[in-house]
Order: structure tokens, then C-alpha cells, then sequence
């Protein structure tokens, strides 16, 4: 009892001795995402840059990943933990697509996203995921998670490091936030901006995260998906895009239904 | 912030005090011993025996890796003859900075794999591992390590030439399982001190795309002999004896070691330091 | 075979009166009916080579090979059921990899061969398995030199200075002593591996049995100087010379008979 008791205060004394950290498992990569929904369309964006502290560790790393040919997912936070997790997402869309001859529809990948997340609660992925692309019935979707999987589809999200800068921005925008209508004027419905305006509202965003947040820049890419049969000339016709951006149509990675996904990519400052 | 490799995996605290002059970490009592046998199994929670940073860097014929030949125990320069360069078959190489102990379970277990791969080729013919195959695997093991709270603790780059799509090979891994490419690489103290010095001499030639011509080997060779002298002057846990790892299509090619002229003449100046009186 | 009907030829942990094991016999027949694999040291390494006899002739051209590595410096031929051979090359390799990482040194011939003897032998004590269907030669340069060995179905081995076995073992041995005659008449050194890998490809072409079999594709690997000391396909120059001078030798004969 005695040897107990004295050996419990020895072993007191040194847990309580000088901070000795523990491992930690977790980084913060920096970078920010971004989706907005449109009536048939969907765009999802994020930059490139990923950072350690002051560092920046490479101007080129993919953070939004083209999921199926209506899905599109942008990850932020722990870029390892993102990336195996986006492998992970990948394998079971495979496996679903070999079970069922068919593409996992939107709104199970949001389900399925959320089920691997809760799987991991008490060793979170420390990842911010936006989930963004075109529902069963045409519909522009973004669904938005925590790391623990809570979700909810929403009109428009920003995660990460510009979060706090851009979130508001959207609100004023998208949801029309502290904004009021000319007397006898239409009453504002979110959802519905035309993609110009939502790609330059993207590009705006991100050009100002980039000046005042130092985890953000180097470069963005835009991912827009749009609902089978619509007009893509407002997209890629001549003169469309602003100077110095670039569109290209990725090809369809199913069976191809109609649905067709467009990357948009532009330089950021490097500053 | 501490780019002691001691201090990867901790959270980033800068003010945090962390003295590196005494022979951390054993001067700091460990509350893991003394402990009852059925106590949690305990794993690596902090390097012994440490390399400092590794450069990498892409040039016209493939890529150049850089390491210095030092194992530090805490401050002490323990051992100065430690290859730090690791060809992996015929296109590939690793430079391997933080724990050495680590590094050289990593270079069995990579071995073997590639021993193995070796002789299962004889009987089917299957071609031998390219470099981007063998970086993740690095890849998916430090994030499994990790993930079981049990870390590799080194921040390594993969150099490589793959023969397939006849390009060079880049990457970086660490400890947490982060990766990344980039066209010019370096890890710990090296990515502050020498990672700008590369950016700056990569981009000056082939533009900030890449896209345009990139540096010769001679050009490449004398860039990263530059940015090991600078990080000899600036890095305590350095040493002056390097060697230079070349990997193209030819294959890998790893240098003797080499020293940078030094120049400490202007030290006689200085004040402020030292036993010399005012 | 007088064993039949017996009743001790059932279980290979079953001796009969006379004190055999009728199973290990039976394994030695699966033997007898593979295509012959030769094995021959050489004054500076050692040749592994086998006649692979081809089934169809819709078989891709050198698939199914009988000649496998089991570490840098040693291979293996097999004679007999080949997913057996598969089986204990993958057993030899995981012994090699095994010995490196106890001892941070490369296996001896020797001691991997007594590895696996002592596992083929395991196969002849219950009643629950069947002994492996092959002999086995293991070839290969370590730092006493170069060493053959063959393993039986029976799990004894012995090393050798070249031997064979499979279809056609008793007139590849006659040859091949005929062979080394000639080498201890003119010296210790006179024959090298290059030297080697024509006899070998010779001897294949004399034993196989043109009427009775099909096809068949020469197969020949060395562990030597101009291998860099590791066990590899000899290069296809060589290869296509030893095959032509073997057919070459053989129409020789003919003619001569």
C-alpha cells in the first residue's frame, strides 16, 4: 500500500512535470473553397496554394475533385487527412457504380460523405468538405459538412481559411442579406443569379481573399457543372470569360447522361 | 517558429520556450517511464537521432537532391560520415531528413519491397516500380502511421525519372502524411532558408508556369551548392560535407561528399559574443 | 506396383512393412513426367536451364516460366507440378528476406536449400497434406562461390556439381558427366558460364523426345560476373545462339547415326 501510494506521487510529479506535448496528427493547410448554386447549374471553386504556417509548402495542390459526371467535392483543412479521404469517397463511388451499373446520385453522395465522416467522430477528419453539383430533378445543388458530418443543402457556402471574409460577402450576394427591395420591386429569391454573375461574384471573391488573407492565392480553379440539355454558350462562347481565365470541358467519366462539367481556371497573386 | 525536428508533429506554439543547446530531449524528464507495465502502450513521441533539411529540385535531365552527411542527438554532432541519400532501384532516390532510426527502418522495409518486386519480375516480367508508384506507397505509410498516433517521424522527397512518360519526379511526405510537388523542394530549416533561394533561381529561367527552359545540371549542381553553403552558416544542426544525388534517365548517380568554401573571416569582427572582452 | 491394394499407400504418415512411404514415391512420378530442368556450376557461376514443354501452342511466348528468383543471387528451377514450385519460391523468398533481416546478410545457397529441404520434408509427416509434387534445383553465387543443390520430393537434398532432373534425367546426367570429365581433364577454370549455358541448351535439345512431345521453349537463367552476381535471364543473344547450336548439335547426331 505503501509502495502504492509512493510510487502514484512519483508518478504525479513527473505527469504533472514541464509541458511535454503529445503527437499531434493534425495541420491546418490553409486555402479556402467556395460553392454557389444556380437554378441548373453548379459551381464549385477553390484555390491552390497549400501552406504550413508562413510557409508555403506548394503553389499547386488540387483541394476540388470532380466526383462522378453531376458531382463535384472541394476539401479544406488537413491536407493529408482531405486527400485520404477524397481517395476514399473515389473507392466507394467505384464500388457503388459496379454494384448498381450506374453513377451514385447527388444526394446519396451527400449521405454517404456524411456516414464516413460519423464513422471517424472520435478521430475526426480535419477536413471542411462543400459538396456541390446537379441533383436528380436538374436542380443546382451545394451541400456543406462539418468534420464530424453534419450537413445541410444550402444556396451558397465558404469554407476555410477565408471563410470569415467571404461567408458575409455571400450572404449580401447570394442570399441577398441587409439588402431591401425598391418599393413595389420583386422581392429578391436566391438561386437564381444568371453563371456570369456567379463566376464573377467566384472570381471577386477569391481575388479579394487573396489580398487580405496570406493562406489564399497562387491560383483558382472553378468547377462548373451544368443540368443535362442547358445552353453552355454563356460559358464558353467568345469573349465570355474575363482576360486571363481559361475554360476547358472535362470529359464524362460515366456513361455521359448530359450533364456536363466545365473547369475554369485563373492565376491568383503569389504574394 | 522551431524547425528543430524535434518540434515537427507538435502544435505550433512560437512563443513556446525550447531550448535546443541542451541535449533534448533526454534533459527533460520522460512521465512514459516509471510507469506500470499494463500502462498504454507508448510509441515514438519524439526523435533522438535527427538529420537536418534535404533539398530537391528539377532540372533539364531530371532531378538533383541534396543532404548533408550529419546525425545530430540533440546538439550534439554525433555522427558525421551518415548517408543521407537513398537510391530505391533505377529511377528513383529518396533524401531523408528527422529521425535516423526511423530512416533506416524505412530503407529495410523499402528494400525488401523492392527485392521482392525484383525477383517476381524475373518469372512475369512486370516492370519495375516508377518512382511516383514507390512515393505513395511512402505516401499511404506515414498516413497510416499517423493515423494510428504512431508517426515515421522524417520529412522526406521522393526524386525520380520515370521511363514510361520519360519526365521527372518530385514529391515530398512527411510525418502526418502531407504531401505535396512542386518543382523545387526542401524540407525543415531548409524550406525558410533555401526553398526561396531555389524559387527564385527555378523561376528566373523557366518562368513562374515552369513552362519555359529549365536549369542545366551545371546550373542545378551549383544552385544547391549555394544553398547548402548558406544553410551551413545559418543552420546550428548543419554540417559542411554534403553530397549531391542526381537522378535521370541514365539513373541515379550519388556524389562523393563535397564541402562549400566557407569564408569566417568577418567572425573576427564581431562583438557581443563569445569569451572576447569588449 | 506391388503397393496397390494394400492399403499403405493412402496416408503419407503411414509407413509400409517394408518401411516405405508410398505418397513421397508417388510425388517422385509427378517428377518423372515434367519437362527436364538442369542445373550446371561453372568455374565463375552457375546456370539454371529447363525444357518448358508447351501445352498449346495458343501460349504466349514466355509465360508460365519454371525458372524463378528467390533472391538476388539465387534462383530456382522446378520439375513437377508448377503451382507447387510457385508455392515454394514463394517460401524461399520469404526465407531469404527472412535471413537478411535476422543476420543484415545475404542467404547462402546452402542454408536456403536446407530451409526448404526441412520444409518439403514437413509435407511427408501428416496425414492432412501431400508431399510437393517437384524436385527442385537451387542455384546461386554467394560468398563461398557458386553452389547447386537439389531438393527431392522427400525433403532430403544433396549439392551437386550439376545435375537434372524430370523427363530424360538419366541421359542429361550421363552428359553432363561427360562434361565435367572434360573439365577435370583440362583444369579447374575451363568451363565458364557462357560455356555452360551451350552445354546446357545442347543437353535440353538431346534429351527432349521430339516424337512423344510437343513443342517446347528453352529456358535458361545464370548467376555470374556479367550478371552483376544476381540471378537474371540469360541475355537473348546468348540465348538464340545456345538454342540454334543446340538444334545444330542435335541434327549432328542424327546424321551421324
Amino acid at each position: 500500500m505503501a509502495m502504492h501510494a509512493e510510487r502514484s506521487a512519483a508518478l504525479h510529479e513527473l505527469t504533472s512535470a514541464p509541458i511535454q506535448h503529445a503527437f499531434n496528427p493534425y495541420e491546418d493547410n490553409g486555402g479556402t473553397i467556395l460553392a454557389i448554386a444556380g437554378k441548373d447549374f453548379s459551381v464549385i471553386a477553390g484555390d491552390t496554394r497549400q501552406s504550413q504556417g508562413y510557409s508555403i509548402q506548394t503553389r499547386y495542390a488540387r483541394k476540388v475533385w470532380q466526383l462522378t459526371d453531376r458531382a463535384v467535392l472541394a476539401t479544406n483543412g488537413f491536407a493529408a487527412d482531405g486527400n485520404n479521404f477524397v481517395k476514399k469517397v473515389k473507392q466507394r463511388l467505384e464500388w457503388y457504380e459496379h454494384a448498381h451499373h450506374k453513377q451514385m446520385p447527388l444526394k446519396s453522395i451527400a449521405r454517404m460523405i456524411q456516414t464516413i465522416l460519423y464513422g471517424k467522430r472520435f478521430f475526426p477528419y480535419y477536413v471542411y468538405n462543400i459538396l456541390g453539383g446537379i441533383e436528380e430533378d436538374g436542380t443546382g445543388a451545394v451541400y456543406s459538412y462539418d468534420p464530424v458530418g453534419t450537413y445541410e443543402r444550402e444556396s451558397c457556402r465558404a469554407a476555410g481559411a477565408a471563410q470569415s471574409i467571404l461567408q458575409p460577402f455571400l450572404d449580401n450576394q447570394i442570399y441577398f442579406k441587409n439588402q431591401t427591395p425598391e418599393p413595389g420591386a420583386e422581392p429578391f429569391i436566391p438561386g437564381n443569379l444568371p453563371l456570369s454573375t456567379v463566376l464573377a461574384l467566384v472570381v471577386d471573391s477569391f481575388t479579394s481573399a487573396t489580398e487580405r488573407h496570406i493562406e489564399v492565392g497562387d491560383g483558382l480553379e472553378v468547377y462548373v457543372v451544368m443540368k443535362k440539355g442547358r445552353p453552355t454558350d454563356d460559358l464558353v462562347g467568345e469573349g465570355k470569360l474575363a482576360p486571363g481565365m481559361a475554360v476547358e470541358e472535362l470529359d464524362a467519366l460515366g456513361e455521359g447522361d448530359g450533364e456536363k462539367t466545365f473547369l475554369v481556371t485563373r492565376s491568383l497573386k503569389r504574394d | 517558429m522551431n524547425q528543430h525536428p524535434a518540434m515537427w508533429g507538435h502544435p505550433m506554439t512560437p512563443h513556446q520556450a525550447f531550448n535546443a543547446h541542451t541535449a533534448f530531449p533526454l534533459a527533460t524528464p520522460n512521465p512514459m517511464r516509471n510507469q506500470h507495465a499494463s500502462s498504454p502502450v507508448s510509441h515514438t513521441q519524439q526523435p533522438l537521432v535527427t538529420g537536418t533539411s534535404v533539398l530537391g529540385l528539377k532540372y533539364k535531365d531530371g532531378v538533383m537532391l541534396a543532404a548533408d552527411n550529419l546525425a545530430s542527438y540533440g546538439s550534439l554532432a554525433r555522427f558525421r560520415d551518415i548517408q543521407r541519400l537513398h537510391p530505391l532501384g533505377n529511377h528513383t532516390c529518396l533524401a531523408v531528413s528527422g529521425d535516423m532510426s526511423d530512416y533506416q527502418y524505412l530503407k529495410k522495409e523499402l528494400d525488401g519491397l523492392l527485392r521482392e518486386e525484383e525477383a517476381l519480375s524475373l518469372s512475369d516480367s512486370h516492370p519495375a516500380l516508377h518512382p511516383s508508384q514507390i512515393y505513395a506507397f511512402l505516401a499511404n505509410l506515414f498516413y497510416a502511421r499517423r493515423s494510428k498516433v504512431n508517426p515515421i517521424w522524417n520529412a522526406i522527397l521522393v526524386g525520380g525519372w520515370d521511363a514510361t512518360k520519360e519526365e521527372s519526379f518530385l514529391g515530398y511526405v512527411d510525418l502526418l502524411g502531407t504531401t505535396y510537388s512542386s518543382p523545387t523542394l526542401a524540407t525543415g530549416f531548409g524550406s525558410h532558408i533555401a526553398q526561396p533561394l531555389l524559387r527564385e533561381a527555378f523561376e528566373k529561367k523557366a518562368g513562374i508556369d515552369g513552362k519555359g527552359e529549365l536549369l542545366t545540371a551545371e546550373e542545378a549542381e551549383a544552385l544547391l551548392n549555394e544553398c547548402m553553403k548558406v544553410l551551413f552558416y545559418r543552420d546550428a544542426r548543419s554540417l559542411n560535407k554534403y553530397q549531391i544525388a542526381t537522378v535521370t534517365k541514365e539513373g541515379v548517380q550519388i556524389s562523393e561528399s563535397k564541402s562549400a568554401e566557407t569564408q569566417w573571416g568577418f567572425a573576427e569582427a564581431l562583438r557581443g559574443y563569445g569569451a572576447q572582452q569588449q | 506396383m506391388s503397393s496397390i491394394g494394400t492399403g499403405y499407400d493412402l496416408s503419407v504418415s503411414t509407413y509400409s512393412p517394408d518401411g516405405r512411404l508410398f505418397q513421397v514415391e508417388y510425388a517422385s512420378k509427378a517428377v518423372e513426367a515434367a519437362g527436364v530442368a538442369v542445373g550446371l556450376r561453372c568455374s565463375d557461376g552457375v546456370v539454371l536451364g529447363v525444357e518448358r514443354l508447351l501445352h498449346s501452342k495458343l501460349l504466349v511466348k514466355g509465360s508460365n516460366r519454371r525458372i524463378q528468383s528467390v533472391d538476388d543471387h539465387i534462383g530456382m528451377a522446378t520439375a513437377g507440378l508448377l503451382a507447387d514450385g510457385k508455392h515454394l519460391a514463394e517460401r524461399g523468398r520469404d526465407e531469404a528476406s527472412n535471413f537478411r533481416d535476422t543476420y543484415a546478410q545475404p542467404v547462402t545457397v546452402q542454408i536456403l536449400s536446407d530451409r526448404l529441404s526441412a520444409y518439403v520434408q514437413a509435407y511427408t509427416c501428416y496425414g492432412s497434406v501431400r508431399p510437393f509434387g517437384i524436385s527442385t534445383l537451387v542455384g546461386g553465387v554467394d560468398k563461398t562461390g557458386s553452389r547447386l543443390f537439389c531438393i527431392e520430393p522427400s525433403g532430403v537434398f544433396y549439392g551437386y556439381r550439376a545435375t537434372a532432373v524430370g523427363k530424360g534425367r538419366a541421359l542429361a546426367r550421363t552428359e553432363l558427366e561427360k562434361v565435367l570429365g572434360k573439365v577435370d581433364e583440362a583444369g579447374e577454370g575451363s568451363l565458364t558460364v557462357r560455356q555452360g549455358v551451350l552445354e546446357l541448351a545442347r543437353i535440353i535439345h538431346l534429351v527432349h523426345d521430339d516424337n512423344k512431345d510437343k513443342e517446347f521453349e528453352l529456358e535458361l537463367t545464370w548467376v555470374c560476373e556479367e550478371s552483376g552476381n544476381k540471378h537474371a535471364l540469360v541475355p537473348a543473344d546468348l540465348l538464340a545462339e545456345a538454342d540454334a547450336k543446340g538444334r545444330a548439335a542435335l541434327e549432328e547426331g542424327m546424321e551421324e547415326d
